[in-house]
């Protein structure tokens, strides 16, 4: 509505107050979080005053002795390579993929293309058993594998990348290939700087769902020593009760730490990112 | 299309498509087929027809998490998706100060695991210590319901959480699609003397329509295959899956069976999930298709 007339004052305040109202409640919880896990148990257990809003000593050993009672710096490392890996391979296969039905022809190009647009819309959460013992058959289950191979492509990414490639002038290509250069040398000099806008946005978005993914390791890892980072947090709070808050809490806060960092710094290309997913499901 | 023929087409995407065919496609396919099938995973299925599908109907636990997913998946999206569209509606105004610290602020649930959301959330309604229940007290309720336990409540708050956790992602979305309206309409709309209301109901609103559209359908597809914050929120582990008939989803419960290892009867869970996403998705789509005749005949 922005070229109508701006509404009156009280009404324009009482918009923002609104607004802002809602805006906090998406923040506070995660405030309170980062509190309690500064706080002693006995000081999480009170009630909240003004008085102990604050913890009296910010505990910050909680977060040691969160990361030591559950072995965290362990399963950071599994989340880690898994999330990177998979970004980096699952980036590349996609942006080929996206190259290739964008600028190349090739027999059977129409068919398989309206195969990845299928592969988009079905729910593999309904169908997850049969993947679940493919990867069985392959020797993925409790490994590495069977958490990163899957996620090596998806229909989306590969959607995604062909329309950026798309907007890459053909004049461009046909003069490289004037040049000499091979497909592999017009994707490494004119696709790939051309297309980096959505590269690092379709990066930033398969970094966050394989961080974040969840019911996937826990269909394909069964032993404790092969975890992601958010089974192992979600095992500190089985069962209906909780050792202790502001350990569990810490170790909540570690868990969302990376994606939080990384969101701050590049968070234009994280809201594409996730706007991308807009066209996705 | 400047491309010519070429044989490295083949290897750019030999591989991707690959991982598309084994993961997704062949799971889907033989998953509809597996449904007719009793199979523990080793040997040979044994064809049993629609056995699995009348047994399936006659399971006690079956027809509470039936209703309970199609209760969240109609409660939870259409609360969530219509808020996103006020707040990204007086987000967009010009006139409105610090679009980036609230959209940053809304995007925050987004990025976080749902496992880091359960927690803070059970945190926030614990029986005891919970925030909640310490502010109920301080006005006067001296009895608050153990939110997390007692009856339909983990239900109630599970669709609250989800609401809360879904309209930052609407919101970004909208705030592109009102971007995108073109600026001639609005001021037609001045011209004419339209009110504030009406221009929201005849124009902004029909012309986000495509994009509450897309909100609805994709938020109800997924919101049938929930699972995550159920089984965070319910403090479910992957030896104790909680199977209250009060929270219990169908995906849950196909994990329970995917656990017992009965495969055929599992992926006929399966189908009536995917079965659900269809009608629904088609229910959606004729209705906003029926909306935007009539609104074009208008």
């Amino acid at each position: 509505m922005s070229s109508l007339r701006r509404p009156s004052l009280p009404v324009r305040a009482a918009v923002h107050l609104g607004v802002y109202l809602v805006a906090a409640t998406m923040l506070a919880p995660f405030l309170w979080m980062l509190l309690t896990s500064l706080k002693t148990d006995q000081e999480a257990a009170q009630a909240p005053t003004l008085g102990n809003l604050l913890p009296a000593v910010w505990q910050w050993r909680n977060y040691p002795r969160a990361v030591e009672a559950a072995d965290l710096h362990l399963y950071y490392a599994n989340s880690t390579v898994v999330a990177v890996v998979t970004t980096v391979l699952a980036v590349a296969h996609n942006a080929l993929a996206g190259f290739a039905f964008a600028k190349m022809r090739f027999a059977g190009r129409r068919v398989l293309f309206w195969m990845t647009l299928a592969t988009m819309m079905l729910p593999m959460q309904c169908f997850f058993i049969f993947a679940y013992l493919i990867s069985r058959w392959l020797g993925f289950i409790d490994n590495w594998q069977a958490l990163i191979v899957p996620f090596l492509a998806s229909g989306f990414g590969v959607f995604y990348m062909r329309q950026a490639v798309s907007a890459v002038p053909d004049a461009l290509l046909e003069a490289g290939r004037i040049d000499g250069m091979d497909d592999w040398d017009l994707f490494w000099t004119i696709v790939r700087p051309m297309a980096w806008p959505a590269i690092t946005a379709l990066a930033i978005f398969s970094f966050m769902n394989s961080w974040n993914n969840f019911f996937w390791p826990l269909i394909v890892i069964d032993s404790i020593g092969e975890k992601t980072l958010p089974l192992a947090v979600a095992d500190l709070a089985s069962g209906q009760y909780m050792q202790s808050w502001p350990e569990t809490m810490a170790a909540a806060t570690i868990l969302i730490l990376p994606l939080i960092v990384i969101f701050f710094f590049c968070q234009r290309a994280f809201v594409r990112g996730v706007a991308l997913t807009g066209i996705k499901e | 299309m400047a491309g010519r023929q070429t044989r490295s087409a083949y290897f750019f995407v030999v591989f991707p498509l690959g991982i598309l065919l084994v993961f997704t496609l062949v799971p889907t396919v033989v998953g509809l087929g597996l449904s007719f099938f009793q199979w523990n995973g080793d040997g040979p299925p044994s064809f049993v027809g629609f056995r699995n599908f009348q047994a399936l109907f006659r399971d006690a636990k079956f027809w509470p998490a039936l209703r309970n997913t199609m209760v969240y998946g109609l409660v939870s999206v259409p609360p969530a998706v219509l808020l996103a569209f006020l707040l990204a509606v007086a987000v967009h105004a010009r006139w409105f100060r610090g679009k980036a610290l609230v959209r940053t602020l809304f995007f925050m649930p987004t990025i976080i695991s749902v496992v880091a959301i359960g927690f803070v959330w059970r945190w926030l309604l614990d029986d005891q210590a919970g925030l909640l229940n310490y502010g109920l007290r301080l006005v006067g309720v001296d009895d608050p319901p153990n939110w997390l336990q007692d009856g339909y409540w983990p239900f109630f708050w599970i669709i609250v959480i989800s609401v809360w956790q879904k309209v930052g992602f609407c919101l970004v979305l909208y705030l592109a699609a009102l971007a995108g309206i073109n600026e001639t309409l609005y001021e037609a709309a001045e011209v004419d003397g339209a009110s504030r209301v009406a221009v929201l109901r005849h124009i902004t609103w029909p012309q986000a329509a495509p994009m509450t559209a897309f909100l609805m359908v994709t938020g109800v597809i997924s919101a049938l295959m929930v699972f995550d914050l159920v089984y965070v929120v319910t403090g479910s582990t992957a030896g104790s899956i909680s199977e209250s008939d009060y929270t219990n989803v169908l995906n849950l419960f196909i994990f329970r069976q995917f656990g017992y290892s009965r495969f055929g009867y599992a992926s006929a869970i399966g189908v009536v999930i995917f079965l659900l996403t269809v009608v629904a998705t088609a229910a959606q789509l004729g209705l906003f298709a029926e909306r935007g005749g009539k609104g074009a005949a208008r």
